[in-house]
């Protein structure tokens, strides 16, 4: 399968800011890969999507798929949409997932395959994918599971 | 003629330009970064001696873009005590006022433009620009499509950082419930509250989960409100027909993390914390020397996070030091046996003023006009008004 393109990212991610900085990340998820920009000069990650290295301030920075392995940070459950014509049919299991690259890289998503009661801080926590109207999207669940 | 205190006494010491071309194909962050880092390099410093960043923006709190929250975390500039976005003529001026005023010693100012889809017909074709356009204000998908980008700015995550607070320090929520129960006496007795029933610790565990294991109770309450004030020199407000209240010293705060908060920085390294020390650092008034104390509570959590950053007490120990500091008659916090807290009931009761109320509060409590709810001798104000990501104050004033 070819790279998608710049136009079928952007129609793609209707509702997403694409932009310069971002955009190599957001073809990665229209492939299932879940891609972090990654500095060539020293290895730092960097994140969220940004073409300079904060550590080394060089310029040299590539996208680059993470291993998916993580632990969970901090977390929340959303009672509450934001919006009250929409109200949700079960509480959002909301997770800051600590990546394995690096301590302090954190990548917003939803924990599944996961009753409420079974998170944790700091479980380990490996990449999955969901469906939601037609679009794939990272998720993750606790280590060790079944593909979701 | 007009004073001009600040006259030859400020300099520029650095500046870096990027190319100019009508589609370099980059974003206002990459090209401010690199004009950042040239200037930088012209200054011969070291990006850690920038204390103060003014980015682009035609708000405060322009978050995207080259502003100064994603100036600060891409240049990996690890503290600010000030930090503002301007745009035309205003930024450099900003910058000078700062240094000039003490608030910071060495001022990063970035200003990007990009060709917007307004001002070109070229550019109206552009996706990338287009796509900009549409989503051109505060994070601008922000809980739409892409689920990773619903934190760059939200309150959410104050919820996982309350959780994430207990679990690291082992204690409960009783600190959030008895700033919650402290505000709501104190608003209780304020005629402007819109909140004038006072609750016990036990209504506040059976108040509703908004984001568990965050509450209502938790939550300041959304109102109509406006607060306003005026400010001039000490020389001038002699003459004037109030009480004067002066601006003792104060501080702003920039941490790493400002926007995507999930990544935020611990507990004791966020933009609280840079801000109270920035005021430590610039006050002859301690802590130990207030007699009313103003932390910020659109949520408790952010209220726990101005006590302990202010240093009333160690991280992680709030609900100790509030229970020895409770005054059962009135069921309020008198902390260490003096200091009142939030004596208007703040955003918790009286409504939420994005903290203004606690300076208007301050203000009057040190005039000694508020009548039955005031704070007899008052002399001392310590307020801690923001968000552990932005816009984080700490200011003491002083009456006379």
């Amino acid at each position: 399968m070819s790279e998608p393109s710049d136009d079928e990212v952007f129609a793609h991610f209707h509702d997403v800011r694409i932009d310069h900085d971002n955009i190599a990340h957001y073809r990665g998820l229209m492939a299932g890969r879940l891609l972090i920009n990654r500095c060539d000069a020293c290895g730092t990650w960097i994140y969220p999507h940004r073409p300079l290295c904060p550590q080394c301030l060089s310029w040299n920075v590539t996208p680059t798929q993470v291993s998916g392995k993580g632990r969970l940070y901090m977390y929340t459950f959303i009672m509450q949409s934001r919006d009250p014509g929409k109200p949700l049919r079960e509480p959002m299991q909301a997770a800051a997932i600590e990546l394995a690259e690096q301590p302090g890289l954190r990548y917003l998503s939803r924990v599944v395959n996961c009753p409420a009661a079974a998170l944790a801080h700091d479980m380990p926590v490996a990449l999955t994918w969901i469906e939601e109207n037609g679009r794939l999207w990272p998720a993750f669940q606790p280590e060790g599971d079944a593909h979701g | 003629m007009a004073r001009n205190p600040l006259k030859d006494k400020i300099a520029v010491a650095g500046v870096g330009s990027t190319a100019y071309g009508r589609d370099l194909a980059r974003t206002e962050l990459s090209l401010g970064l690199e004009a950042a880092v040239k200037a930088i390099a012209d200054a011969g410093i070291s990006r850690q001696e920038i204390d103060g960043i003014c980015g682009a923006g035609m708000t405060p709190l322009a978050m995207g873009g080259a502003g100064f929250l994603s100036l600060q975390g891409a240049l990996g500039i690890e503290r600010c005590t000030w930090v503002k976005n301007g745009w035309l003529g205003s930024a450099f001026v900003y910058a000078v006022e700062a240094v000039f005023s003490g608030l910071c010693d060495t001022v990063l100012v970035v200003q990007s433009n990009l060709r917007g889809t307004g001002m070109s017909r070229a550019a109206a074709r552009d996706p990338f620009r287009l796509r900009a356009a549409q989503y051109g204000d505060v994070g601008g998908d922000v809980g739409l499509g892409d689920f990773a980008k619903r934190w760059v700015h939200s309150g959410e995550p104050y919820a996982a950082m309350m959780r994430r607070y207990m679990h690291d320090y082992g204690t409960g929520q009783d600190c959030f419930g008895l700033m919650a129960v402290n505000n709501r006496a104190h608003g209780a007795r304020n005629p402007a509250a819109v909140m004038r029933n006072a609750i016990t610790l036990d209504g506040y565990y059976e108040s509703r989960m908004i984001w568990d294991p965050m509450r209502i109770a938790d939550m300041d309450v959304p109102v109509d409100c406006a607060e306003a004030f005026i400010i001039t020199t000490a020389e001038r407000v002699r003459d004037m027909r109030m009480k004067p209240v002066h601006v003792h010293a104060m501080s702003l705060g920039g941490a790493r993390v400002g926007e995507f908060y999930e990544n935020t920085l611990g507990w004791t390294e966020n933009a609280f914390w840079v801000a109270l020390q920035g005021l430590w650092a610039r006050s002859d008034i301690t802590v130990a020397d207030m007699d009313l104390f103003y932390p910020y509570d659109g949520y408790t959590l952010d209220a726990i996070a101005v006590t302990e950053a202010a240093g009333f007490c160690k991280p992680g120990e709030a609900a100790d030091f509030f229970k020895s500091s409770w005054d059962f008659s009135r069921n309020v916090l008198r902390l260490n046996g003096r200091t009142e807290v939030n004596t208007n009931g703040g955003g918790l009761a009286m409504g939420r003023a994005g903290g203004s109320n606690l300076y208007a509060e301050a203000v009057r409590q040190l005039r000694g006009t508020e009548g039955e709810r005031q704070v007899q001798g008052a002399q001392t104000a310590l307020i801690g008004i923001g968000s552990f990501f932005h816009d984080p104050s700490a200011v003491v004033l002083r009456g006379c």
